[in-house]
């Protein structure tokens, strides 16, 4: 019976191929869009969550809160300081460094080029991997006797030396006053996609480069910011908390003036904004489901005043008000089903398409596409559900008489 | 002695339209045996359409009894009357009644899908009764591809295909040429020889001519039940 009844459904749609078609089109764009919608969040969201995990999901920063108003000299870290921290944390804590960075003109001969210097440790590449294309990277040796060596990428390194190997080549700049003379020792490459890229600056007329951050807490050594990445293994809530207790006692503070911003914290508040994002744009356009759902229940209608004489004679032949309801359900779920399911491929080719485009591995949560289809034709059985009862209900020698 | 497929016991039936009530049929008492050859005749408001229909289970008498194969059905619900409908009456109609866009086939199968018959078991018997009627060779035309003649032949297919102890057609012939007429209602005359017990609703004399008993309709009342030659009437 299930069998006639589909095979009655799609004849029943094949005879009005436009009227079908059209009906369609509104769970066609309705699914299409709450797909392309949902899944280009879902997109966004693994997009940053990798971006994260590029940046380090375990990386936090810490210092002591802005809102203090009495500002003492101590509040300040040392280079005591965070050794105090590497011994008491030891292998929870996988870098350490004073996060410090800043800006000054690279000058070589004739060329000057902006650049931005971020003061690192040795061991920075073991948490934020390069690929070192030419010479080194900085060693133990760079930072303890605060060698004036830096390491530099492709990009930089063609913007200020006009080639790609500048080891070996040397500029002058200015960091905190003093102009010095540097070294190139390495030269590195990062992979990035085009989002990466958008999300990273990318490209820019703006150079940067590795020092040795011994070079930018000189000359006094005190420095305002702690940057550390956490060791993955550790609960990084519970392993934060000690960090903070710890570092607010020897600071002389209360663990609530200390002031601690977490990759993971972040990456969760925009995961959080985004998922709510994508939620509520794929809510609006759940809207045209409805309309598409109207739709199919305002042809139904007319199909079934169309085809009141057939129900008469059905009802002639022994069909039970059953038989109707679920012949005219059946046309309604399918009629739906089959726009549910031409506007999942449009929303994936879409998605996957743009995807394609930009070079990003699309997210199609096979979860979101089952629950698309299986909401398209609940829509159909929903909506279908009033014409076919009336149907159903035809008196059968009213139906019988109908021209 | 004949056996009794139909019996009426004083039945009644009154249309209601709210501001006055119609009197349809007037205490009908009426017995037509199993194996009969019956035309119903009347002029239109005669009340023969109001029996037709509650003959062919369609409709509901307002006071009385209607036994059928020995079932009252006077009190059944609409989902056991179309079980009746499906089981019990073949229907053959005035404008043949064939669902539009559907093979010949796929519509004397229907009666038996309702049926909850299997599949391979409905085509193999939708088969031999078009065979019967004479278009096997039409079995997988559309309505609109056939004559007018050749639906209705398809019509009888449909109404014997589970196979069903009456034949009630109502006007078979209205819409057929004289040589179709004929042609129809020789088909009757043939199921009736073979045993089938056929009812035909007319207004037309000469088709009422090709039946054993003709009970004549006035205002709601028999005024005449006469029995002609041939066989099958009742004692």
């Amino acid at each position: 019976m299930l069998f006639e009844n589909m095979s009655m459904a799609f004849s029943a749609i094949r005879v009005n191929k436009m009227r079908s078609f059209l009906t369609m089109l509104g769970i066609i764009i309705g699914i299409g869009s709450v797909i392309s919608i949902v899944s280009i969040g879902d997109t966004m969201r693994s997009l940053f969550a990798d971006l994260y995990k590029d940046v380090g999901v375990t990386q936090a920063y810490m210092c002591v809160g802005y809102w203090i108003d009495d500002r003492r000299m101590s509040d300040y870290f040392t280079l005591d300081d965070m050794e105090r921290v590497k011994e008491v944390f030891g292998d929870s804590i996988t870098y350490i460094d004073s996060a410090a960075s800043v800006g000054a003109e690279a000058i070589n001969k004739k060329t000057t080029v902006n650049f931005d210097y971020t003061g690192i440790d040795y061991n920075y590449i073991d948490v934020q991997p390069v690929d070192m294309v030419y010479g080194r990277y900085l060693n133990e040796g760079d930072v303890l006797g605060r060698k004036k060596n830096v390491v530099m990428d492709v990009d930089s390194a063609m913007l200020l030396f006009g080639m790609e190997n500048a080891v070996g080549q040397t500029f002058r700049t200015d960091l905190y006053g003093n102009v010095d003379e540097f070294t190139v020792v390495g030269v590195y490459k990062k992979e990035m996609n085009a989002f990466q890229a958008l999300m990273m600056g990318g490209r820019s007329d703006r150079g940067s480069a590795f020092v040795p951050y011994t070079l930018l807490t000189w000359p006094n050594d005190y420095f305002y910011y702690l940057r550390l990445f956490a060791s993955e293994d550790v609960d990084l809530n519970e392993f934060f908390d000690q960090l903070k207790a710890y570092v607010s006692n020897i600071k002389g503070r209360e663990p609530e003036d200390m002031y601690m911003e977490t990759a993971m914290e972040q990456m969760n508040s925009v995961d959080t904004v985004m998922g709510g994002l994508s939620a509520a744009v794929g809510g609006i356009a759940a809207i045209s489901l409805l309309v598409g759902g109207i739709g199919i229940m305002n042809i139904m209608l007319v199909s079934v005043t169309e085809r009141t004489r057939e129900i008469g004679i059905r009802k002639s032949l022994g069909a039970k008000t059953r038989d109707i309801l679920i012949q005219f359900l059946t046309e309604s779920a399918i009629l739906s089903a089959c726009g549910g399911i031409i506007g999942i491929v449009i929303g994936v080719g879409l998605v996957s398409g743009i995807g394609m485009a930009f070079g990003i591995g699309a997210v199609i949560r096979p979860s979101v596409v089952v629950l698309a289809v299986s909401f398209s034709a609940a829509v159909g059985v929903f909506f279908g559900l009033y014409p076919a009862s009336k149907a159903a209900k035809a008196d059968p020698i009213d139906a019988l008489r109908y021209e | 002695m004949a056996e009794e497929l139909i019996r009426l016991k004083d039945l009644v039936k009154i249309y209601d339209t709210g501001a006055i009530k119609v009197l349809g049929l007037k205490r009908i008492n009426l017995t037509i045996n199993r194996g009969e050859f019956v035309a119903i005749m009347g002029k239109s408001g005669s009340g023969k359409s109001t029996l037709m229909n509650i003959l062919g289970c369609l409709d509901r008498p307002s006071m009385g009894h209607y036994y059928l194969d020995g079932i009252d059905v006077a009190s059944m619900t609409p989902n056991q009357l179309s079980e009746i409908r499906n089981k019990k009456i073949g229907f053959v109609f005035q404008s043949f009644n064939l669902i539009s866009r559907t093979s010949a086939l796929k519509n004397v199968e229907l009666p038996m899908t309702y049926a909850r018959v299997g599949k391979k078991a409905r085509r193999e018997r939708a088969l031999k009764l078009l065979d019967r009627v004479g278009l096997l060779s039409r079995a997988h035309h559309q309505p609109n591809e056939l004559s007018g003649g050749q639906r209705q032949r398809v019509a009888i297919a449909r109404a014997l295909a589970n196979e069903p102890p009456l034949i009630l057609a109502d006007e078979p012939t209205g819409n057929l040429d004289t040589a179709a007429s004929e042609e129809i209602m020789g088909l009757f005359a043939q199921l009736h020889k073979e045993g089938a017990t056929v009812v035909v609703v007319t207004h037309e004399e000469n088709i009422a001519e090709f039946t054993d008993r003709i009970i004549r309709f006035q205002d709601g009342l028999v005024i005449s039940d006469e029995r002609r030659g041939g066989g099958g009437s009742a004692v």
